[in-house]
């Protein structure tokens, strides 16, 4: 949702200052990030390479399970398809824990959605993950026995994996 | 009319050239258009989603308004054809005076308002229930469909700035180059006295009661999903 942000911002702050005269303020995310960056130089890390490096893994899962999804909407899924994405869901599953390092948090003042319940509980996050690595893994196994009613079904369960760790660690973003 | 220093004939009175629901329909959009790009840009999904059906419902009473709102209003009378626009591009005014949309002006509405529209329509089919907001009217298209629709959208908004920018350029043109004023009377509804020009008469409550209904009734019923559709 970012890639056309700063050609959007000239735009549309051209837009505000000639229509109307309440412009919007800038994200309220960009001050507090100074101070988040004077914290971080306790622990060294580039959290922007790491906002982007999470950001993309999730794209790339998300990406992947729209893909499958594409498929068992077909008469006759590509099952090798289903299988491969599968499988690239599980890869990325298994970055997921090493992108959440301490401070890169929304209450961090970072422009994420990551909730500060996932350093809170981090049993539990680590525990949604596995699900999402356990699921992807059973999907890509049964796509290749062709059963689409029990390739879709998983495909759901492997949905719900998602789901659940966003409704515990995720910004409700619905509000 | 006491004023000591009024002259003695009276002036012709301003000439009522937009009527009032038809001015807050104009400023509403781009009121609405800046609260749809800052939500988008904020993640403020649940906000983007809800102005954008009142965007909906604003679009679908300016269409309505296009055939049962006054004069300046309706599409049959500013709506022209290649021949009128080229003579008016011409400069050639032999149509003698006139109030309301130029044809190259009727065109530029029809045009923002298309756009408008298609971003808006976009919107309704846009996101991934795995992924946060979706538009309403989401569950009625294959997820790849939406996945090209929502990409549109997000492309499209580029489009739609380009033709504001462009429709700001004509208003400034219009009132550097040609000494015309065409913000006051969207503002104020009336222009200067024009001689052989009459003006539209009151507003009908009734047909603006009828298509405020109508269009609010419309966006409801997309904004629940337009059953049975979904």
């Amino acid at each position: 949702m970012q890639r056309y942000k700063s050609s959007r911002f000239v735009v549309a702050a051209l837009l505000a200052g000639a229509v109307i005269a309440c412009s919007p303020e800038a994200p309220p995310a960009d001050a507090p990030v100074d101070a988040a960056a004077a914290d971080a130089a306790t622990a060294p890390v580039d959290v922007a390479a790491v906002l982007k490096a999470r950001e993309d893994n999730f794209e790339g899962i998300g990406d992947a399970f729209k893909a499958v999804r594409g498929e068992l909407e077909k008469g006759t899924p590509d099952f090798t398809l289903i299988a491969t994405k599968a499988t690239e869901i599980n890869t990325a599953a298994g970055k997921i824990e090493g992108h959440f390092p301490a401070g890169t948090s929304v209450d961090d003042g970072y422009k994420t959605e990551a909730l500060a319940t996932i350093w809170e509980k981090p049993e539990e996050f680590k525990a949604a993950g596995q699900k999402l690595i356990d699921e992807s893994a059973k999907l890509a196994a049964l796509a290749g026995e062709g059963d689409k009613a029990a390739v879709a079904a998983q495909a759901m369960a492997m949905g719900g994996a998602c789901k659940g760790c966003h409704d515990k660690f995720r910004l409700d973003d619905k509000k | 009319m006491n004023d000591p220093l009024a002259p003695a004939t009276a002036s012709p009175p301003d000439v009522r050239v937009w009527d009032v629901l038809l001015r807050l329909t104009h400023w509403s959009f781009p009121l609405l258009i800046l609260v749809m790009w800052w939500t988008a840009e904020n993640d403020k999904w649940a906000w983007h989603r809800r102005t954008g059906l009142v965007l909906l419902a604003i679009l679908a009473f300016r269409v309505l308004w296009g055939f049962i709102g006054p004069e300046t209003a309706r599409f049959a009378s500013f709506v022209k054809g290649p021949k009128a626009v080229l003579a008016y591009l011409r400069g050639d005014t032999g149509a003698g005076p006139a109030i309301g949309h130029s044809p190259i002006g009727g065109w530029s509405t029809m045009v923002l308002l298309g756009a408008m529209l298609a971003q808006v329509s976009m919107g309704l089919f846009a996101g991934d229930p795995y992924d946060g907001m979706t538009g309403p009217l989401n569950p009625l298209v294959g997820v790849m469909t939406a996945d090209m629709i929502t990409e549109w959208h997000e492309t499209f908004f580029n489009v739609l700035a380009g033709l504001i920018v462009l429709h700001l350029a004509a208003i400034v043109f219009y009132a550097s180059v040609k000494h015309d004023d065409l913000v006051s009377p969207m503002l104020s509804g009336a222009r200067p006295p024009l001689a052989g020009v009459a003006g539209i008469g009151p507003l009908s409550w009734a047909r603006g009661l009828l298509a405020i209904a109508l269009a609010a009734g419309f966006a409801l019923w997309v904004a629940y999903g337009a059953p049975p559709l979904t």
